[in-house]
This record gives C-alpha cells, sequence and structure tokens, in this order.
C-alpha cells in the first residue's frame, strides 16, 4: 500500500490519534458526557465550515465567512422583536445573497474568488457596524426564549445544536453525493475547462456554491447569536482561520475536486480535539492562533493537489 | 464567457482606449474625489487637513509599496497585519531596553525591526515557493501566525514609546508636513528606485509579464520570488516603524486593518492582480484615494463605516477595469 492510496484515510487516522493521545494524557476527556458538550460548543464553527467546503471544493474560497456571521447575529438582534421566529429567514437569505453576489462577481467579471469575498466580506462589516450603531447589542431574553428557545437545551441526552449540526451535515451530504448538482461541482472543482466543453453551465454552478457557503454562514452566525443571546459587529472574529483549517485539514484541498461534507465533519473535529488538548496542556490561548496558522500550513502542504497547478502564483 | 469576434481595427482602437483609461482612471479619480469634497466642504482643501490625510495614509503608503512588489509578480501577500503587528512589538521591546531614547543605542532598534521584517517575509517566501501552496494561503497562513506571536510577545499589553525625539516623526512639523510624511517620500523613492533601475525591479516585471517566458529565459523564479517577499517584508516593518512613530503606542492590534486598506489601495491605483503592470506610483495614488475617500467622508460628516463598504465596492470595481476580459477564461 503506497502512502497515495492511504492519503484519504489520513484526516481519520490523525482524529484517531489525536482522541488516543488526549485521552492518554487525561482520560477524562473520553467521559461521553464531556465530549457531548465539547462537541455541541463548537457546531457553530462546523455549520460555517460545511457551507465553506463547497467554496473549496470548486477550487475557489470564501474569505467573507466570518463577516457575513458577523452581520447576522446583528441582523438578528436587531430585527428579533419585530418578526419573532422568521428572523431566521431574513438572516439565510441575506447569507444567501451575499455569497451569490460573490459568486456573481467573481465568475462573470473574473475576480479571483479572495478578492471578490474579501470584499464582500467587508461591504457586510459595514452594514454590521451600520445596523448595530457600533454597539455590542443583546437580545430581549423572552423573545429569544420564545422563538431560538428549541436551538438548546437536550431531548433524551442529545442537545439541540447536534441535531441541528446532523439535518444540516445530511443536507450538504445529500446535495454533493445524490444530486446532479453535486456531481456538477465535483466536474468543476476536478477540471473547469473539462466541465465547460461538456456543456455544463458552470457559472451557475460556483454562484450557487459561494451562495451556499454564504447560507452556511448566515445560520452558523444566527446560532452564534442565539448561543450569546445578542449581536455585535466582531462577534464571530477569529472563526475565519478556524472554518479554512477545519476545511483543509478534512482533507478537501485548496485546489478543489476531492473531499467533501464528510470529511469536514472530521476535520472540524480534529480542530476540537487539538482546542481541547491545549487546554488540557495549559498552551497559553494566546498561542493557539500561532498553532493553527502553523497547522494550516501543514495542512495545505500536505493535501494540495500540485498536478493541477502548473504555476504556483 | 463572451467572446465576441471584432475587426483588426476596432480591436486595436478598442485596447488603446482601455489601455489609456486603465493607465489614468486612477489619477483621475483621485482628482475628481478631491474636487468633490472640496466642494461639499470648503475646509477639506486647507493644508492642515492634507497634512492629516498625509499622516494617516503614511504607513499604509509603505505596506502597500510592500505588496505592490508581489502584485507585480501576480502573487499575492496578505501577511501584512502579522508582520506590521511583529515588527512594530518587537522594535518597542528592543527600543525601551536599549535606554528608550533615540538618542542612545536604542536606534539599533530599528535596523533591527528591519531585519525582522525581512526574516519573516523570507520565510513567507519560503512556504510559498518551496511547499508550493498558493501565495494567497501561505501568506494568510503566515499572517495569523504573525499575529499570534505578536500576542505571544506582549501577551495582550500596550508598549508606549515616548520618547520625544522618536515621537519627531510626528511633532516636528517642516513646511506644514511631519517628519514622517518626509520619511514616507523617502521610502518611495527608495521603491522606485528598485523598481526601475535594478535587475530585481526587472525581474519582477518579468515574472509577472509571463512567468514561462520569465523561466525560459534563463530567470531563476524562485529565487526572484523569495527576494520579493523578503523586500515586502522590509517594507511591512517601514510601515510599523511609522505606525509607531504616529500612535507612540506598539501592540499586537498596530496591524489591524493594514490587509484590507493595502491590497485596496494598490489594486485601486491601477496595479493588475494579474501582474506585470503598474508600479510604485499607482499605489501612491491608489493610497491616496483609499485615504481621501475616508477623510472626506468624516470631513463632510458621513460615519467612518460607510469607508469599509465604498473600499469593497471599489476595490471590486477596480479589478474588473483592470482586466482583460479576452485573455483569461476563467478564474478561481
Amino acid at each position: 500500500m503506497s502512502l497515495e492510496t492511504l492519503k484519504p484515510y489520513f484526516p481519520w487516522i490523525t482524529l484517531g490519534a489525536l482522541v488516543l493521545l488526549v485521552g492518554a494524557l487525561n482520560p477524562s476527556f473520553l467521559n461521553p458526557a464531556s465530549l457531548v458538550s465539547v462537541v455541541a460548543d463548537i457546531v457553530p464553527l462546523f455549520i460555517m465550515a460545511l457551507g465553506m467546503t463547497f467554496a473549496i471544493y470548486i477550487g475557489g474560497i470564501d474569505l467573507s465567512v466570518q463577516q457575513v456571521a458577523n452581520l447576522v447575529t446583528v441582523v438578528a438582534t436587531v430585527y428579533l422583536a419585530q418578526f419573532g421566529v422568521f428572523v431566521a429567514v431574513i438572516c439565510v437569505l441575506a447569507g444567501f445573497a451575499i455569497g451569490a453576489v460573490s459568486g456573481w462577481v467573481t465568475t462573470r467579471q473574473f475576480v479571483p474568488s479572495f478578492v471578490a469575498t474579501l470584499a464582500m466580506g467587508f461591504i457586510a462589516l459595514s452594514g454590521a457596524r451600520f445596523l448595530s450603531g457600533e454597539r455590542a447589542l443583546s437580545m430581549n431574553a423572552e423573545a429569544r426564549d420564545a422563538s431560538f428557545g428549541w436551538m438548546f437545551g437536550t431531548t433524551a441526552g442529545v442537545p439541540h445544536e447536534l441535531v441541528i449540526a446532523g439535518i444540516l451535515l445530511a443536507l450538504a451530504w445529500f446535495l454533493q453525493t445524490r444530486t446532479t448538482f453535486g456531481r456538477a461541482l465535483k466536474a468543476v472543482g476536478a477540471g473547469e475547462l473539462a466541465a465547460v466543453s461538456s456543456g455544463l453551465n458552470v457559472d451557475r454552478i460556483k454562484i450557487l456554491a459561494f451562495a451556499l457557503s454564504g447560507t452556511f454562514a448566515a445560520i452558523a452566525g444566527l446560532m452564534f447569536s442565539v448561543k450569546l443571546s445578542g449581536g455585535d459587529a466582531n462577534l464571530a472574529n477569529g472563526f475565519l482561520i478556524l472554518a479554512i483549517v477545519a476545511v483543509l485539514v478534512g482533507g478537501t484541498p485548496l485546489t478543489g475536486g476531492v473531499g467533501g461534507v464528510i470529511n469536514t465533519l472530521v476535520g472540524t473535529l480534529i480542530v476540537v480535539v487539538i482546542r481541547t488538548a491545549m487546554v488540557y496542556l495549559e498552551v497559553d490561548a494566546t498561542m493557539q492562533q500561532m498553532i493553527f496558522g502553523i497547522i494550516l500550513i501543514v495542512a495545505i502542504a500536505m493535501t494540495i493537489d500540485r498536478s493541477k497547478m502548473r504555476i504556483v502564483k | 464567457m463572451a467572446i465576441t469576434e471584432t475587426s483588426g481595427k476596432t480591436r486595436v482602437s478598442a485596447a488603446l482606449g482601455r489601455e489609456a483609461l486603465v493607465k489614468w482612471a486612477p489619477l483621475l479619480v483621485l482628482l475628481v474625489l478631491c474636487a468633490f469634497f472640496a466642494l461639499m466642504e470648503p475646509r477639506f482643501l486647507s493644508t492642515r487637513n492634507f497634512a492629516r490625510i498625509l499622516i494617516a495614509a503614511s504607513p499604509a503608503l509603505m505596506v502597500a509599496i510592500g505588496v505592490t512588489f508581489i502584485i507585480l509578480m501576480g502573487s499575492i501577500d496578505l501577511s501584512m497585519e502579522g508582520t506590521v503587528s511583529v515588527c512594530a512589538v518587537t522594535f518597542a521591546f528592543c527600543f525601551l531596553w536599549l535606554g528608550g531614547t533615540l538618542a542612545s543605542w536604542a536606534w539599533l532598534a530599528i535596523p533591527l525591526a528591519m531585519l525582522v521584517g525581512a526574516a519573516l517575509g523570507f520565510i513567507n517566501g519560503l512556504v510559498h515557493v518551496k511547499l508550493k501552496i498558493p501565495s494567497f494561503m501561505a501568506s494568510l497562513a503566515m499572517g495569523f501566525v504573525g499575529t499570534g506571536l505578536a500576542m505571544v510577545m506582549t501577551g495582550g499589553d500596550r508598549i508606549r514609546i515616548e520618547d520625544e525625539l522618536y515621537r519627531g516623526l510626528l511633532t516636528e512639523r517642516a513646511l506644514g508636513f511631519p517628519l514622517m510624511v518626509y520619511v514616507a517620500g523617502l521610502f518611495l523613492l527608495v521603491a522606485w528606485f528598485i523598481q526601475t533601475r535594478t535587475t530585481l525591479g526587472r525581474n519582477f516585471y518579468a515574472v509577472g509579464g509571463g512567468e514561462d517566458l520569465a523561466t525560459a529565459s534563463g530567470l531563476n523564479v524562485n529565487r526572484v520570488r523569495i527576494m520579493g517577499f523578503t523586500l515586502a517584508g522590509v517594507f511591512f516593518s517601514v510601515g510599523a516603524l511609522l505606525a509607531v512613530g504616529r500612535i507612540g503606542i506598539a501592540e499586537t492590534a498596530t496591524g489591524n486593518n493594514f490587509m484590507f486598506l493595502s491590497i485596496t489601495a494598490v489594486v485601486v491605483g491601477g496595479t493588475a492582480l494579474w501582474g506585470g503592470i503598474g508600479g510604485v506610483w499607482n499605489t501612491l495614488v491608489g493610497v491616496l484615494i483609499v485615504f481621501v475617500i475616508g477623510n472626506g467622508m468624516v470631513v463632510i460628516g458621513l460615519p467612518g463605516y460607510v469607508q469599509d463598504a465604498v473600499l469593497g465596492i471599489l476595490v471590486i470595481l477596480a479589478v474588473i477595469l483592470s482586466t482583460d476580459r479576452r485573455s483569461i477564461s476563467f478564474v478561481k
């Protein structure tokens, strides 16, 4: 068995090894109840990474997810009293729209996705700062519990966040593996020119992929906002790097075409375990970003498909 | 993709029109913006206000010049926020450790900070070239590492630089403008010299204009790239030094906002993201556009957060304008 055939299993092996390692360091980590709470904590990040997977799967990137989530926390907080549970619809539509515009700008206007999404992110940030009046807002506790109380709490020991994450994962997995759209995504990621030649409407597929990324980022922002019971233009800061790391560590390379949403699940779990390990090993919180930056470089270097890039710019 | 066949003649004139437009549009935009804000609020045209714009623009100009060289090669560098923070913090620590005033050995902290900037840029270039990671991702990751490193070094504290000689960068004025503006001008000339009068400068254009051709002509493209990132690191550190001189504080947040500001400035100035076109003078115009917008909106009484949205739209428009649609089939 060569290294190449083993490659798809790397994320799983890494996850298993890390869990055993952390478990050996601190046996209480393997206690099911603590595992569940650790995982439930990370659900917003997982949802964001799930959306990002679509953008990376087609060989692009979405740097706006963090700002979209920021905007949504503000939108949700400001309009909760007025629209109740339907504020979720506004949030999701906002995320979809921002993603779709990013997609349109990259595909139809030939602006590289990292610039287009970076710029769209700043437009979203501007909107968040405008709506929030540059203050940290908080939700009315009663209105929050009435509309979104169902998001948290447990049924038969299973936190509702995990159920939501599971449903979204199933949805994303269905989209990716059981629909023509999913097959088209893979075709675009594997070779865009070939996809164009075979008559696929590549532009529409790419725009949809970015729109999905925005939509999932919006859902993540909504959960985040309900969880912290408030909104702020900086609330989700720090999530971008973790979302990118989760996707790439999971084995969806920056060049696209392989990997997918299940990989992102594994990648997110790896991120969680690493973060927990840092707490047990008493690694200073300030070092986390540095360590994840280095992990990011290693993950990209290991997963990227260099045969696809004749020139690395 | 709309590929339309046109006759040779119209294509040539269209190309000429496009070229002229792309070349002069940034300067035109700058002049129109100045005229607009001056009409809305005459105070905009005062020397005091221009000094304010230039003080704010000086650190960003240094950072933007650094990234100009990278964009000329067709790559991109997103590591500036981390690099600026690390350089600022390193400088502040050494400056205080060596005596805390320019009159003592503390001046050594200045070349040291530049050395740190060069080292970070060099590592950035190595990661990009040797591991074959696209530059936007390699530099973004390095930026995260840099910000984290600055955080570890300071532990979240702010370091004050109160030396009057060093703060003279801001407080000493000549002809109405503080010294830091002249320092930035000096480094702009240095950058211009590097761009036009050195082999390295010509090589940036060669790599950006066509990497295949550059390689075929025997150019060591990888070496040029690594040197480019190192040079960018040096300019980032100069930006950090000016930023510390302006505020008198070095902290992890010193580098905040530099990424989007400088990329926007370079692109809006007319340096093409595809490489090979543009240069440091374009970047000067671009930085001025960005800061005239920021200042003008405050002067006419608009809230600061509108600036982010305006810049976001501007950068997209600028990339669209500078893109020759006939020469590319798709982008990632």
